[in-house]
Order: C-alpha cells, then structure tokens, then sequence
C-alpha cells in the first residue's frame, strides 16, 4: 500500500568558509519506509547537493549517523518516516548536529574531539593477565561474561553523552566511561588501578546526575546508566 | 572558480596504511608490536576507524581449533577450495587455514568478547558450506561474538593499534599513490575536514579500502565503499585481479539491503512472487528454499525479470516475498528473533503476521588488488611492486576464488593483516631510512576538474543510473548483449559525469566534492567488473553467463584487468595455483578440478 508523507525538514546548517549558520528548510515527498538518511540523500539528488551529513553503515551498527531530530539525539539511519510521524505526532522535523563536539559543516560535527574521551579511558586491555595455557584462549563463563557483555555493545554514536544532563566539560561522559567500565569487569585486564583511578577522578562517575537519559537514548538499549551506577556504588573501589 | 590546488603539508612515516579497517589496523597493530618505535599513520574516508565496515559483520571467523578431534585443517582448506569453484590460490588457501586459530587467539588474548560455552571456552556454530571429511557433515568452526563478530574485531584491531601509537588521519582519502623509480613511497591525500592535500612519503604503503559494493544498487556495504581503492591502483597502471568475481546475497531487506539471513530459510521461511506463488520449487525441486544461495538469488532475479516481482514504492526496487507467517510463534520468539527485528526496524512489518520483502543484495567482491602470499602487490608483470602492499576486501591474494565462504572474510583480514605487517617489517629492514620524494601527478589536474565543471547534471542521478545499471545488467544475471550494453552506457555516464558542476565550490568538508571523486572510482571500478564478465564466457561461483551456464577448463584461469584511460581494459591471465594438489600428499585429490555440488 503506497502512502506518501509530507515531510517537512528545518535543518541546522553550517558554512565553514564564511562561518555562517542558518535554518534551511526542506519540503520532501516521502513513503512509509524511508529512513532519515535516505531523505537526506534524496535532498541531496534532488533537492540541494551541497546539503553535508554523515553515515557509514546505515543500519545502526557504526553510529555515524546520530543527530538530534526534534531535540532528540538518534540514529538517522533507523528512523523510518512512518515512525517519526507517530513518535513526535507531527511531519515537521528540527535536524540538528550533536552539540558534543564542534560542528564541521551542516550537520557533520569533529567526531575525532568526542572520542578524545573515550581514548582517556583507554578502550582496550592495558596489561592482559597471561591465559593459563600459552597459546590458549581465557577461560570466561557464560556467567561472568553476562554481567559485562551488554556493555561491549555500544557503538559510540555519542547519543548518550548528548542526552546526558551533567556537564560536558567536566563529565568524561558515560560512553567514555562505559568503555573503562568494561574493561575494569573484564577478568583479563590487570591494571585496575589507573582505570580506578579515572572512574573515581573529578571528571568520572561522581560528576553523574543520575538522569539515566543515557540509557533512555541509547540505540543499542544499553542500560548505561546501571553500569555507571555500579561503579558509583562503590563496588569496583578497593578503597571506597 | 579557477584556484590553485597547492599541498599543504609533507609528511613523512614509515608506513603509511590507506583505509583503518580490520585489516589495516592488524596489519598496524603487528608492525608496532614488533617495532615500537615506528612511524605509522592510518588514513581512513570515515570518520573514525571504528566506523569502518568490518564493524558490520555479523556471523564468525572460521578457525579450526587444534584441540577439536573432529575438525582438521585440511578440511577447512578444501571446503575454501570447493567454494571458490577451483578459482582460490592453493598456497594462500593453505597459508591462512594454517595461521587462523593462532589468529583467534590473537583476538581473544587481546580482549574480544568471543561468546562462550559453559566451559568458558570459545562457543562455535556451524556455517554454509563448511563441512567435516570432505562434505560428510556441517562443521562446528565459526567462533563468534554474537551477531557482532566484525565489531569485536574492529574493536580490538582498534584498540591495539592505538595502543600501540597509530598516528590516525580521519575522515581523508588518499588521491593518488606516489611512485619512485617504480617503487611506492606513499600516497597524494586530500583530507576532508580541513580541505587541505597533504604528501606523505611513506617507506612503505598498505592499501586497505575495503569492497566496492556501491556499484551496485542494494548492497549490505556501508555508504563508503565505492572502490577507491581498486580505482587508485589502476589510475596507477596497476591491474586487478577477476573483478568479475562479485557475490550476491540472495535475500537482502528492501530497502536498505540489510542481510536476511539464510536461517530464514532453514526454518521454513518460503519465497514468493507478486502472486503469491512459492516460486523455488520450479528452480530447485527438491531443495527448494534451501537451495545454494547463488541459485536462489538467480530464482528470485528471474521471477522479478519475468514481471513477477513486487515494485517497493518507497525504495522504487523489486523484490519477492519471504513468507514467515505459518511460522509457529516459538519459531519466531526462539530461531528468528533477530532478523524479525530487522523487518521491523528497517520495514515496519510484522513478520509473524506480513510477508517480508527481500531482492538478492550485493555483498563481497572476491576480486581485488593483486597481491602474493605476503600481501604485496603484483604488478602486469606479476613481479612485486616495491613498497606496496593490499590487504582485506580491496586485495585479492585469492583465498576466496570465484565464491567466498561465510566466515572466510573476515578470518583472511586478520590473517592476512599479520603476515603483510610481517611483510612490511622486513622491507623495513631494507628499505632506506628516509622515503624517497615524489609528487604528485593527477590529484590536482583532476581536483581542478571537478571543481570547475559547467554541466547541469547531478551526481546523484548518474550514480543512481550506474548502480541501477550494473545491477540490471552486471549483476546476478549476466549475457553477452546486456554487458556489451552496460560498457556502452558507462561510456556515457563517464562522459556525463566529467562535466557536473558543483554546487559547492568549498574544499573543506564537502560532501558533493567526494561524491565527485567516488564516482570516478565507482566507474572504473564498474567498467573492469564489466570488461572482464564479458570476456569470461562460463559460468563460475558467483559470475553466471546466461549465454554459457557451464564452467569451461578453458577459463581456469585468473583474470588481470588493467586499464589506465577510461574504458581501454587490458585483460591478462594468471595461473591458479593449485600447488596442494600438485604436492600430492594425502587426500590431494579433492584438491583437483572438483564438481561445486552440495
């Protein structure tokens, strides 16, 4: 059945050469099934090509593509029209960049500044615990892995350090610390001390409010904010 | 607006690697474990190395592990060498089946969350086409990391190589390859952001850009893999080796091409046409759905060419039914949750109460860069480039053949990862300490081109012209009329596209700039895939010629295609390397010309 929505776009943009900002609006035909991204390649085809975005893989498993669509920080490549029409009831859109790092051009932000917190909290193993036989795998029980597992799900779209009401510049954010938390429930990883040491720095998990806006955004549907919780209980602390 | 193009900046590394993807960052990640101090800069067209492609797969890594009584080495090598239709290198199939548990543990020492059996060791399931004894029985030799193994890899492969101190230039392609008395010292890079060129002098350089997929119409690769890098390499004279070998999935998701994955199928998912009519028991009467996915993806394309296809209007692209309905509810809760998440996610449909819409999607380009068993790339004289090396779905060693495995492609960019960082650490060794100089040739002359075209036509429309085009005629489906028809009309396209005007003049992150740039890559690439299918006239793995469905002996050869000037192809031949037959050991009969039946 073809059913055509009338899909109007107030999008953010940016012009880096003369620094300039302003609204476009785009007025789009759109059926059922398009996502948000296949409206701004149509835009682009059709419309405006100088119209800037960013996506890879477009279907929610690199998180290029997160902007904040009627305020609301997602994934473009998962938002059907169908469903944005009944979730925000309405056929106008406001499409805004992250505001989690400086914008580039129109609605691409430096994505490489965002991650510079997730590089702080070290995203990989810092000192392996050799495995118990050499050339072998760790043994980890379905148990012990299920505690963490949902964790080393995120993708680093940053929609949760959008929607995360503490303070940006002296919160390391909850995706950057979800990364170190994962490591610190992680049996192969020695170094807990310096992974400790940030979670419990001035800039970890005490600068959190608690709002679980986080996991309320998160598109993979972490629950970050129980992860970040447990560490603010203390339960990862030696010496709390 | 005329203004000249100027490079910004020299910069100079002992390895350069173009395209920060699994295999890229294994291959980073081996040289500076090995050597720490090295100078290594990781280029890659997205925005992070954690954006890249193989953050996309999904399934497992085939590996036999050692301590399993079942599983053997030799057969992992020949259900590879079966699925390749004879078309693998022997020696390569052999040299990575050999290296890949190693690999896993590689991985799994270096903290991927490879899921586990109750015993905490690594869980494995089984995958098409991967048997025990020779195709007696499915092999359990996938490991995997849920339904997000591409990720764990890239994560790790990531993780390690920063690490390990990667200098990383994001969101920035390289333009052109830098040569010096025929050896490679780096390449010509524009990076985006800042809308700057940039000349880094490399001793030695890694092309790892991954697939191509964006030549066709539905893919399941990301937005990014429009072939950039088989397009530098031939702008450089260098061939490729079978571009004709492209796979198709049977059942991708309409629109986007997301995979359906082939348990649909297992489970009792049916195919149907417009009329409802569960067509695969005309093509394949007893297997039916179950069918191979070549097959099935050539039943889906002949129902949709016959008028028996379904116009999705919101996507404007045909597609047939699976219909999951008379599934039981425990099926759809416990076998197919996943993918029923898909249709909802990307259709909006229920599949326990709708039919599904699904059109066989492209998937993986088996050809690629020429490269030997060590990754370093083969010139038309099959002699080793100095310098340079491929590496991932760009190259072609030739693991994968005429066909590839599941699980088999991401297994050879690990694998392969290593023994080019391997590679590359020897040619350090050697290679002076200084990268000679070298300019650029073509960046700016063709930079100046596209920012000073006056025609009125738009990038899009003739992108979407060629992807429709290949797909029609290039695709699933291939005859020697509908080819000839395809490199007519990509002259044409060619033609249009020198002449885009943009409508944005700006060097820094402009996105209709790279679009530019892409779709000069994705014609070449287009017009090699082409030339090569015509010239092939059998029908082997995922290459099918309506006009000649046999396999013939008479092409048991490698395709080399090289072409320099837009639409003059120059093909070649390379032997297969059948070197484990040849050795004649135990069971080296399975490794003769064998029948591809299951």
């Amino acid at each position: 059945m073809e059913k055509i929505y009338k899909i109007t776009l107030r999008i953010h943009r940016y012009d880096p050469d003369i620094e300039r900002s302003w609204i476009q609006e785009y007025r789009v035909d759109a059926g059922r099934i398009l996502r948000f991204v296949d409206l701004f390649r149509k835009i682009n085809d059709e419309q405006d090509p100088s119209l800037t975005w960013n996506s890879s893989c477009e279907h929610g498993q690199c998180g290029s593509c997160a902007v904040r669509i009627n305020g609301k920080p997602m994934l473009s490549c998962e938002l059907l029209v169908e469903n944005a029409v009944a979730y925000f009831n309405t056929t106008l859109f406001d499409i805004e960049p992250l505001t989690i790092a400086p914008v580039v051009r129109d609605l691409v932000v430096d994505i490489e500044k965002a991650y510079e917190k997730v590089n702080r909290a070290k995203p990989y193993i810092i000192a392996p615990k050799p495995a118990a036989e050499k050339a072998a795998e760790y043994c980890i029980t379905p148990q012990e892995l299920e505690k963490y597992v949902a964790a080393t799900r995120c993708i680093n779209c940053f929609c949760c350090a959008e929607a995360c009401i503490s303070s940006p510049k002296a919160f390391l954010g909850p995706n950057a610390l979800l990364a170190s938390i994962v490591r610190v429930m992680d049996p192969r990883e020695q170094e807990k001390t310096d992974r400790l040491a940030l979670l419990y720095s001035d800039q970890g998990v005490r600068r959190c409010h608690t709002s679980k806006a986080c996991s309320f955004v998160c598109p993979k549907e972490i629950d970050v904010a129980y992860f970040i919780a447990l560490a603010k209980s203390g339960r990862f602390d030696p010496n709390p | 607006m005329n203004r000249a193009l100027q490079t910004s900046a020299t910069l100079l590394c002992d390895l350069l690697i173009i395209g920060a993807g699994g295999a890229g960052m294994r291959c980073a990640a081996e040289v500076l474990g090995k050597r720490p101090n090295s100078r290594v800069i990781a280029l890659t067209k997205v925005p992070h190395p954690q954006k890249s492609h193989t953050s996309t797969a999904q399934g497992g890594l085939a590996s036999v592990d050692p301590a399993d009584p079942a599983d053997k080495i030799i057969y992992h090598m020949f259900d590879t060498w079966k699925g390749s239709d004879c078309m693998a290198d022997q020696n390569v199939v052999k040299k990575i089946c050999e290296a890949a548990w190693e690999q896993v543990i590689w991985l799994e020492n270096r903290g991927m969350h490879f899921s586990r059996n109750q015993d905490g060791k690594l869980s494995k399931r089984t995958f098409g086409g991967h048997t025990l004894n020779f195709g007696e029985r499915s092999a359990f030799r996938a490991v995997f990391e849920a339904d997000r193994t591409g990720k764990g890899i890239m994560d790790t492969a990531w993780g390690e190589s920063m690490k390990q101190g990667v200098s990383f230039l994001n969101q920035s392609i390289a333009a052109e390859l830098l040569f010096s008395d025929d050896q490679c010292v780096g390449a010509m890079v524009f990076l985006q952001k800042e809308g700057k060129f940039a000349r880094i002098l490399s001793r030695a350089t890694v092309l790892a850009t991954g697939g191509s997929g964006q030549v066709f119409k539905v893919t399941t690769n990301c937005r990014q893999n429009t072939g950039d890098g088989l397009a530098i390499a031939l702008q450089a004279g260098l061939p490729i080796l079978d571009p004709e070998a492209v796979q198709f999935h049977p059942t991708g998701i309409v629109g986007p091409g997301i995979l359906a994955s082939e348990t649909l199928r297992s489970v009792g998912g049916i195919l149907r046409n417009k009329d409802l009519e569960p067509f695969m028991e005309h093509y394949a009467p007893k297997m039916k759905d179950l069918a191979p996915r070549d097959l099935v993806s050539r039943a889906i394309e002949t129902e949709i060419r016959q008028g028996r296809g379904v116009l999705n209007p919101d996507h404007h692209i045909e597609h047939v039914w699976i219909d999951l309905r008379h599934l039981s509810q425990k099926v759809h809760e416990e076998q197919i949750p996943e993918v029923s998440g898909f249709f909802k996610q990307y259709v909006n449909l229920d599949a326990r109460t709708e039919l599904c819409p699904v059109r066989p999607s492209n998937h993986y380009h088996m050809g690629g860069i020429p490269t030997n068993l060590s990754g370093q790339v083969l010139n038309s004289s099959q002699n080793p480039v100095p310098g340079l090396y491929a590496v991932g779905e760009c190259a072609a060693a030739s693991f994968h053949g005429f066909n590839r495995l599941g699980t088999n492609s991401i297994l050879e960019l690990i694998t392969m990862g290593k023994f080019v960082g391997e590679s590359v650490l020897e040619f350090l060794k050697e290679a002076p300490q200084k990268p000679a100089e070298a300019s650029a040739v073509k960046t700016f002359s063709r930079f100046s081109e596209y920012l000073e075209g006056r025609g009125t036509d738009s990038i899009g429309q003739i992108r979407d012209a060629l992807r429709t085009l290949m797909t029609a005629n290039v695709g699933v489906f291939r005859t020697e009329s509908g080819i000839s028809e395809a490199i007519g009309a990509l002259k044409e396209l060619n033609e249009r596209a020198q002449k885009v005007s943009l409508s944005n003049k700006s060097l820094a992150m402009n996105q209709e700039l790279m679009q530019r740039w892409e779709m000069d890559a994705l014609l070449a690439v287009s017009m090699v895939i082409a030339r090569a299918a015509l010239a092939r006239k059998e029908s082997r793995g995922a290459h099918f010629r309506e006009d000649f469905p046999e396999r013939r002996d008479e092409f048991n050869h490698h395709t080399l295609a090289s072409m320099t000037v837009f639409g003059d192809v120059a093909l070649a031949r390379r032997t297969v390397d059948m070197s484990v037959f040849n050795a004649g050991g135990a069971h080296h009969e399975n490794f003769n010309l064998i029948e591809r039946k299951y």
